[in-house]
This record gives structure tokens, sequence and C-alpha cells, in this order.
């Protein structure tokens, strides 16, 4: 061993990261699928909306999402950053190594880098024009109509396709389930998901251009 | 049948002479019933190249030496039957091993250190009495041990692993698998916390980050993501229970 490892040996760091990153993803799935619930209460109607928005922020439930996230995102850019890599010479590997070896699971690798940190940039503009416009039918309606129905979606897509391709990682790297069982569940969720959030965006923005 | 004409772009490197960049050479040859990449390679050297570099010894997936990039995909060359291949087929050496020359990589150095690093060899204090008839071992335990050992150190998980290609220290599946030969075999006394000082780290099975080519493209079928999930559950546990001295 040489002295700078010996001085800064710590045994568990690498374990102890795995499970931060392993634990805030699952969190933030968690998140992620009860968002996408609670505005699909518009399928209700627009009393259930809003009643859902007065209830949280009556509450403080609206800051505390903004802490569980700035906290528990925070510890998943930490603990996945070090996998992304950073060097330019060993992100040209990795780019020509996918693009040879023809295997699905390493561009889902690469993808899910690159929709990482597009969540982050969408997300942090997402929640500042959330916080400072508000939630409500007719905001969040007008917001839809007039210029956001793209970002949305986008931003829709590419958070479920990194949360889907997050847990099917981990449950492969555990070994917990059979692979292409996974595949079969996670697709029908991230269908699911990405429905719910499709029909609420279209709702919101009929009600936008009839607003 | 109609005889195929096979064209194959074989990349061509030759350390000593690096002013020559690494290009791929196109040759073309007629395709023969049953025919393997093994007999394509050798027909190809034979007849039209001997300066042509490439590893064979048993040509029947036992020795490992032919680990090659076949069409991208990391595979053994002698398994490989033509009949399964489009008419162009481009041949590259494994990534990550030592490049000796064309398709011929050093293995040998890398499944070295990495047997040195894993500590792999069956670590017991008892001694060892050569007249004393050998203590049997329960057959399931037997088997368990036979499945990760048929592993033929031809470096194709190696190769397939993204992580592999940009961390020279880390031990693939191949090193782990071999890690959990060890963990399975009751003579092997080494406890929880030894093994996860050698593999409960980055270099070992949490530096996997779970892409599966390794299981994927393995040409002995040893099940690779089992093994990975075995050494790194016992790994969590160990890191679980892991208390400082």
């Amino acid at each position: 061993m040489k002295l700078q490892k010996a001085l800064s040996y710590s045994p568990r760091a690498d374990f102890i990261v795995e499970v931060i990153q392993m634990v805030s993803g699952l969190l933030l799935v968690l998140f992620l699928w009860t968002h996408m619930l609670f505005v699909a209460s518009i399928l209700i109607g627009s009393n259930a909306f809003n009643s859902l928005s007065l209830f949280m922020e009556k509450n403080y439930l609206l800051p505390a999402a903004i802490v569980f996230l700035v906290l528990v995102g925070g510890a998943h850019i930490g603990a996945v950053i070090r996998r992304i890599p950073s060097r330019w010479a060993e992100q040209k590997i990795v780019w020509k190594h996918a693009k040879l070896i023809h295997h699905a699971d390493t561009w889902s690798w690469l993808f899910q880098s690159v929709t990482g940190a597009a969540i982050l940039a969408l997300a942090i503009i997402h929640i500042a024009v959330v916080t400072y416009g508000g939630i409500d039918v007719i905001y969040s309606s007008g917001r839809i109509k007039h210029g956001f129905l793209v970002f949305y979606a986008v931003l829709l897509l590419l958070a479920e396709y990194h949360a889907s391709v997050g847990l099917y990682r981990i449950f492969v790297k555990w070994g917990w389930v059979k692979r292409h069982k996974l595949h079969w569940v996670l697709g029908v969720i991230s269908v699911l998901t990405v429905g719910i959030g499709a029909t609420v965006l279209w709702i919101f923005f009929t009600m936008g251009v009839h607003a | 049948m109609i005889e195929r004409e096979l064209t194959f772009r074989i990349m061509r490197y030759n350390p000593d002479e690096p002013e020559k960049k690494p290009h791929l050479q196109e040759f073309h040859l007629t395709e023969e019933p049953g025919m393997s990449l093994f007999v394509v390679l050798n027909k190809l050297r034979e007849e039209q190249d001997p300066t042509l570099r490439f590893d064979f010894v048993c040509r029947a997936s036992i020795c490992g030496s032919c680990g090659m990039l076949v069409n991208g995909r990391p595979t053994l060359a002698c398994k490989t039957l033509t009949k399964d291949l489009p008419d162009v087929t481009t041949l590259l050496p494994l990534p990550v091993f030592k490049l000796l020359g064309d398709l011929s990589v050093d293995t040998g150095v890398w499944f070295r250190d990495m047997s040195f690093r894993t500590e792999s060899w069956v670590h017991t204090d008892e001694t060892f009495d050569p007249d004393a008839p050998e203590k049997r071992m329960d057959n399931a335990v037997a088997l368990e041990i036979y499945e990760a050992e048929r592993c033929i150190e031809c470096g194709c998980c190696i190769g397939g692993c993204a992580t592999a290609n940009i961390k020279p220290d880390f031990i693939g599946a191949a090193g782990v698998n071999r890690v959990a030969r060890f963990m399975v075999d009751p003579r092997d006394k080494r406890t929880e916390r030894e093994y996860f000082e050698v593999v409960g780290n980055e270099d070992g099975v949490f530096g996997c980050i779970g892409l599966m080519a390794c299981d994927d493209n393995c040409p002995v079928g040893v099940p690779l993501r089992d093994q990975l999930a075995y050494v790194r559950r016992k790994m969590a546990s160990a890191g679980w229970r892991y208390q400082k001295v």
C-alpha cells in the first residue's frame, strides 16, 4: 500500500456511496410517481386539482418537497457523478465502445447519464417556474398553453426513462428479478406513467386554449 | 447451396512498427460448409498473408485464447461459424488487454494480476497432510464451485465491459466470479470482512454498474450476473456489519 492510500484508507467508503446512490435513486423514483399521481388529480376535475394544491400549500408540503429534492437529488448527483467519465479521453472511449459492441444495456447507461444531466437542468427550471408561478388550474394550463407544452413533454419522457433504467439497473445488479421479466414490468409502468403524464398535459393544454 | 464470397475486415497493427497506424485490411474467401472463424483465419494466413497474427490453441472453446470482437461482439473465434455471419465481417482484437499485434492480445498478464489482487488461492491455516484421506465435499457445493471454475479466462467479459475499458484496476466479472468461487469453497477460511477488503470497493464488485455485457457475451455461459449479484449481496452484508478495529 502507498502512503497516500494508507492515510486516507476508508474501506467502507465505496460501499456507502453505492448505498446512497441506490437509496436516493429509489426515493426520487417514489417522488416522481407520487408527483404523477398528484398532477393526475386533474383527471377527476379542476376542483380536485386546486384543493390538492391548496392543501399542499397550507401544510408547507411544497417547500418540504423542494428541501427533499435538494437533499436527496443532491445526494444522488453526488453519488452518480463518480460513475460518469469525467475526462474527454474516457468519454471518447465509452461512446466508441457502445457503438462497437452493439449492446442495448450499454447504450441505455450512456442515455442514463445524458438524461440525468438534462433532467437536472430542466427540473431546476420547472421548480423555479412552479414556485414563482404558483400551482393552480388556471396558472398551470396557461403555462402549458403558452410555450411550456414541449418543455413538459420532454421532461416527462426524460424523467420516466431515467427512472425506469435506474430501477432496472438496481434490480439487475442485486439480482432480485429475472431480466426479461423486469424489462416487461418496467415497460408497462413507463407506458402508464407517460400515458398519465401525456393525458394531464393534454387536458391542461386544451384548458389553456379555452381560457 | 450457393457458395458465398465472404469479406473479412481485419485489424492490422504491429506494435513494433508504430509508424504504421492501426487499419482494417480486407480479405476475401469462399465459404465452406461448417466453416468456423478458426478455419477462416488459418486459411487466410496460409494462403493470403503469412504475417497475420491471431491466437488459437484448442479450437474447441476450452483454452480461451481466441477471444476477439466479431462485428463488435466479444466472443470466441473458434465457436463462431461463418453461416451465422453476414457477408462482411469485421474482426478486432479484444480491448483492455495488451495488444500484441493484429488480433492477438495478452490476457495472461491481466489475469495473473487479477489473481494476485483477489488472492485466488485457498486461505487456510490447516497444515496439509499428504497421507491423510482427502476431506469429502458436499456434491452441491462442489458443483457450485465448478460452475464458477468453468471460466476459461478468454477475457470476453472484460473486453465487453464499459467500466473495465476505462478503469484499469477494475477486476470485472472474471475477477468477481473468481472471488465467488472461493467464497463458496468451505476450505477457504477467509472471513467476510477479509473478502470485503479485497472486493468490497470500486475496483471490485461495487465498481460494477450493471450493464451486464459480461453476462450477455460469456462464450461458455458462466452465470456472471448471478455471480456478481451473489458477491454484491455478500459484500453488502459484510459492509453493513463492518466495524472499525
